[in-house]
């Protein structure tokens, strides 16, 4: 025999695990390239499996003739292989994202304690900063 | 209170109700990553889109021939040699349409030659378009490069596993000289293994 109460906590720990099992965005990290040539970065990581395991690293700005050109290290930190998406989104000195729905999530899997290397290049001139969001 | 049979039957009654409700229809993310099959899909498209365009438009050469110029570029067919169906266009239409955005190339379309051709007969012959308002024959801006390309795969399989390996190759030839300016390949592979409950 199931008490009402019993069956509402079960829901609930029902809902909240089809909740968790969704994708979300777990680690985000912005870097904004100044106009005298400085970087502001930002890191955002929200609670979960893949944000405690995976952190961004290093990150290398450069430029291929006037477009920006990144390089990110993604360091699994854990003892288990990870496997997630990650995706470039680029933004202009207003902050407007550029060519949106241009990148899609690429699927990558890193093995345990390894660090690899991602690679972007803005779409178009116009890009001043970037964000790397990373989701599992 | 409840009995623990009565949760039963009403947690069956609801997924059989659920079965027999018309489709959930919802929308989801275009560019997010699509694993229903090991069949090419739109995950494939985009990545070998997204990897050659940033390929072509940071190899050294390419950027000293963009800066400060544009050329005129033809895009031909990429011959599929899978054993797919794959609609190869609308991976060079994804290519040309960020090379396009990228500022960086101009194109010519081949394909719409037709149309173009015939309304250009219409503004120059029947007397509704003022004559100087009217687009000239002969003022066209002919193709620099030609972009083209190939796309193969190799199958292999046993009774639990299916595993595809894709490779798109593109290339940028100069149409003046036959040089060969660059040239760019994507591999992906794909396996698939049979669930327990898969038919």
């Amino acid at each position: 025999m199931l008490s009402v109460s019993r069956i509402k906590s079960l829901m609930a720990v029902f809902a909240a695990t089809a909740v968790l099992a969704g994708c979300a965005v777990n680690e985000t990290a912005t870097v904004t390239v100044q106009p005298d040539g400085g970087r502001a970065d930002m890191l955002e990581s929200n609670s979960g499996f893949l944000a405690a395991s995976l952190s961004i690293g290093d990150i290398t700005v450069g430029s291929a003739g006037d477009l920006m050109r990144v390089q990110a290290s993604l360091v699994n930190g854990s003892r288990s292989d990870l496997v997630f998406e990650y995706k470039f989104k680029w933004l202009d000195q207003d902050g407007f994202e550029i060519a949106i729905d241009g990148r899609p999530w690429t699927p990558m899997e890193i093995t345990a304690y390894e660090t690899k290397n991602v690679q972007g290049v803005a779409p178009n001139a116009s890009a001043k900063s970037f964000r790397i969001l990373v989701q599992d | 209170m409840f009995s623990f049979r009565s949760v039963v039957v009403l947690v069956a009654v609801l997924s059989l109700s659920a079965c027999a409700s018309d489709p959930k229809v919802s929308y989801g993310d275009a560019t997010g990553v699509e694993t229903t099959t090991t069949d090419f899909g739109s995950t494939d498209l985009q990545t070998i889109a997204a990897t050659l365009v940033d390929d072509l438009l940071t190899f050294p050469p390419i950027v000293d021939l963009t800066t400060g110029n544009r050329p005129v570029v033809f895009v031909d067919k990429v011959k599929n040699k899978t054993v797919e169906h794959i609609d190869t266009e609308s991976i060079t239409d994804s290519i040309q349409t960020k090379l396009l955005k990228s500022g960086k190339f101009r194109f010519v379309d081949m394909s719409a030659v037709q149309a173009m051709q015939d309304q250009m007969q219409f503004q120059q012959d029947s007397g509704l378009v003022d004559p100087s308002k009217a687009a000239a024959f002969g003022k066209q801006t002919g193709a620099q490069f030609m972009l083209y390309g190939n796309m193969a795969s190799i199958v292999k399989r046993n009774s639990d596993t299916k595993d595809v390996y894709y490779k798109f190759t593109l290339k940028l030839v100069n149409l003046e000289s036959g040089l060969l300016e660059w040239t760019g390949e994507k591999e992906i592979r794909k396996t698939g293994e049979k669930q327990f409950f898969s038919l």
